[in-house]
């Protein structure tokens, strides 16, 4: 007779499922490591921050931080003036009108793909010079370049709708390691806790007999493999002793409701609760934003909560000063079509989009690059994903220039040599 | 039965949202994406372009004419109600309020005695006001208003909100009176309200109040299924169900009733796909569906019950991105197609004969 009541192995294979599909999966490992070890300590004490808030599918550009009113490509909406005089932004950004001061926003950012499949990985990916190996996510070149805080915390976390898991694909040539960790709908994976009808003694001893079997697996088999599997118990042990981050009952009902109970809001206000718990990198994606049909109607409910989520949570870093050390970026991998098509929608479209940013480094309440009067193309050349990647790192005190990779002796510029920071966006 | 040809097809200049006949038949105005009034005179069987009418902002998002009087009223996405004649070239504007809602003025209607006009907006408000412009009511709802209507005795306003609750306000009592249950056309998907309503309005007898739009499936390339919901007016019960198609035929855009008692609707559908299509609320299928047409967004009958007008969108209009050959960037147009309905000429009983008016001039 099967037993309903879970063991404490059984428990210990959950979390191990959760973490990484099992180590076998963690196994490719090529772990990179930077040319100098010595700038990586020191950036290490910075104790930088990043909040990276993905809207999947595709913000509207025109719906939100380049509104052009009254043209041919305009749409409905109305601007609203912000903090920042002379600004404008789209009336469904009421709160974040009033925050414009805190934000940098890029009006002409212009990028390579239109699809959603390759346009992703490209952006997010910074879409460097082709080197024959996949370069890391932002989030995971974030956790290569500065490592965990010194909570311990996994260093690149990610907060989304949906289920949960290990992503060791975001690492790129750095290998598995340096993946994200995905709390699905911005839940802990299940049995975080310790049973309890396991004692702390029996765990410990456990642990121990784990540590023993490490020892002759590892002389077994190569490092970067067994460094892998050590990632994931050491993990999931730092996850178990702050299951307090994931406790709801410490989430005040004033902040639920001022962040919104749909999905964003929610899964923002976690990832505010990982960024004062010391995680290194949060990755909050909202899904949805892909209005290829009623794109007015759907900004019109979509905004509103990205609104005011996005605008609760920058309100808050800044109250308790982490704004400052915290580098907050919103974007999508390209934006949305001028052209409304005859499904009253909006298309991809990579030629001329925004995005925002605010926090360590950035300008505060400026607005950089501009496109033509209807909006179609960006004026002058517009800032490629590269020239972001290179804007964010040196925001974050890291030299984009001099610092590289090491891919097994390879040397790679961590964004793209052809392409600089964008220095009116950094302060 | 054999798809019906149209008389004339306009090649449009701009994008549509709305369209209505006047009430004699002789001019056609359409709500344009720029904020302008297109309008038609219908001469000679045909759709001569008059001078567009501006002063609006945002999307022209509604209009009315008025049953008697040579007045249009229109309504726009910044919040703006107007009234003006609308036969000259230059029509003076009557009296218009900057600020009738804040901001996207979704939808407005006149009563049927032609004395007051309702509006609705996503600024949660329910406004009445006297057709010389003076605010007389408001209701504050607590959700964005998509459908306002009147009912058939003209005392009590209708009005559908983006949940599929549609409510009616007794606006002399200053209360809500009843509710009906259409959140069968509201769908949350992933964290988008995907609001299905389109179109409030009464069957001729008044008997039956008919919602017209989808049954939503998804967001992003929305999928929907066009759906005609008939409440009997006096019980509230929902009586028929109407839906046409699959979930790529998307949504019965607009849709009027036909003085022979079934309704005339267009469909818009996924990208270049569209219908006219003519039920009756009481059937499961309709009885014609001969008319494809790419994303229609407006149709609206002339009084005689033969001709009537569907606002399309070009094709290859499905995708925003493509250029034009010399490399421009386009923007994209809405037809108007004139079509006429042979096998009505002895069944309609009321309305004039286009014959008599198509001709008229159109008074200066």
């Amino acid at each position: 007779m099967s037993n309903p009541l879970c063991t404490p192995q059984d428990h210990l294979v959950s979390r191990r499922r959760f973490l990484g599909l099992g180590a076998g999966a963690m196994a490719a490992g090529a772990f990179g490591g930077l040319l100098s070890a010595k700038a990586g300590e020191e950036l290490k004490k910075k104790e930088k921050q990043v909040l990276f808030v993905w809207l999947d599918g595709g913000m509207s550009q025109l719906e939100s931080w380049d509104p052009k009113p009254n043209t041919k490509f305009g749409g409905p909406f109305r601007t609203i003036p912000t903090n920042v005089t002379g600004v404008h932004l789209s009336e469904l950004m009421p709160r974040l009108a009033k925050q414009m001061d805190k934000l940098c926003v890029v009006r002409s950012v212009s990028t390579q793909d239109n699809a959603h499949s390759s346009g992703i990985e490209r952006i997010q990916r910074g879409d460097p010079k082709t080197r024959g190996v996949p370069y890391p996510y932002f989030g995971s070149a974030v956790a290569k370049l500065l490592g965990p805080c010194e909570s311990k915390l996994p260093p690149y976390v990610w907060i989304k709708p949906g289920s949960g898991g290990f992503r060791p694909e975001d690492g790129g040539f750095l290998g598995p390691k340096y993946g994200s960790l995905a709390f699905g709908d911005g839940l802990p994976p299940d049995d975080l806790l310790r049973n309890p009808a396991l004692t702390e003694e029996e765990d410990a001893e456990r642990n121990e007999l784990r540590a023993k079997l490490n020892e002759r697996f590892v002389a077994r088999r190569p490092t970067n493999y067994t460094e892998a599997n050590s990632h994931v118990f050491d993990t999931a042990r730092e996850l178990m002793k702050r299951a307090d981050i994931f406790d709801q009952s410490k989430v005040s009902a004033k902040d639920q409701e001022r962040y919104g109970k749909h999905d964003l809001g929610k899964h923002m206000l976690c990832a505010r609760r990982m960024l004062e718990s010391g995680v290194r990198f949060v990755k909050v994606t909202s899904y949805g934003w892909d209005t290829h049909g009623d794109n007015f109607n759907a900004h019109a409910s979509l905004m509103p909560k990205f609104d005011q989520s996005f605008s609760s949570i920058l309100e808050d870093l800044s109250a308790t000063g982490q704004l400052d050390h915290t580098l907050v970026i919103a974007m999508s991998e390209f934006g949305r079509t001028p052209q409304v098509n005859g499904h009253a929608g909006r298309d991809h479209w990579p030629e001329a989009w925004s995005i925002a940013m605010a926090g360590c480094g950035i300008q505060k309440g400026a607005v950089v690059g501009a496109t033509n009067e209807t909006g179609t193309y960006v004026k002058d050349a517009g800032y490629d994903i590269g020239a972001l990647f290179h804007t964010w790192f040196s925001a974050l005190g890291i030299d984009s220039i001099k610092t590289e990779y090491d891919n097994k002796g390879q040397p790679l510029p961590i964004a793209h040599e052809d392409m600089k920071a964008i220095k009116e966006a950094l302060a | 039965m054999n798809a019906l040809k149209p008389l004339h097809v306009v090649p449009g200049a701009c994008q549509l949202t709305c369209a209505r006949f006047s009430p004699d038949g002789s001019i056609v105005a359409a709500g344009a994406v720029d904020g302008g009034v297109q309008r038609w005179k219908l001469e000679n069987k045909k759709l001569e372009p008059l001078k567009p009418l501006t002063g609006h902002q945002g999307w022209l998002s509604s209009l009315a004419f008025h049953p008697k009087e040579p007045w249009l009223f229109t309504a726009d996405s910044w919040g703006r109600l107007r009234c003006q004649t609308f036969t000259e070239e230059a029509p003076p504007v009557i009296w218009e309020n900057a600020a009738a809602h804040d901001g996207w003025l979704r939808q407005l209607a006149l009563s049927p005695d032609g004395t007051q006009i309702a509006t609705c907006g996503r600024d949660q408000f329910v406004r009445l006001w006297t057709v010389q412009g003076k605010p007389v009511a408001e209701y504050k709802h607590d959700d964005d208003v998509f459908l306002v209507t009147f009912s058939p005795d003209g005392k009590a306003i209708l009005f559908g909100d983006q949940h599929g609750h549609i409510s009616q306000w007794d606006f002399a009592a200053k209360k809500i009176t009843r509710t009906f249950d259409v959140t069968s056309m509201y769908k949350m998907d992933r964290m988008q309200d995907l609001c299905g309503l389109r179109v409030l309005t009464f069957s001729r007898d008044g008997k039956l109040f008919l919602v017209a739009g989808c049954t939503p499936n998804n967001g992003a390339t929305t999928q929907s299924v066009p759906t005609c919901l008939a409440f009997d007016f006096a019980t509230g019960k929902l009586k028929h169900t109407f839906t046409y198609g699959t979930p790529k035929d998307g949504a019965i855009e607009d849709a009027i009733v036909h003085p022979n008692g079934y309704v005339l609707a267009a469909t818009s559908g996924n990208p270049g796909t569209g219908r006219v299509i003519r039920f009756k609320a009481e059937e499961k299928t309709a009885f014609d569906d001969t008319i494809s047409l790419a994303n229609c967004q407006a149709v609206t009958l002339h009084p005689d019950g033969q001709h009537f007008v569907v606002v399309s969108t070009s094709s290859g209009s499905g995708n925003g991105r493509p250029k034009t050959a010399d490399g421009s960037y386009p923007t994209n147009v809405c037809p108007v197609n004139l079509y006429f309905l042979p096998e009505e000429a002895k069944s309609v009983e009321k309305g004039p004969n286009l014959d008599a008016v198509i001709d008229a001039k159109v008074p200066k």
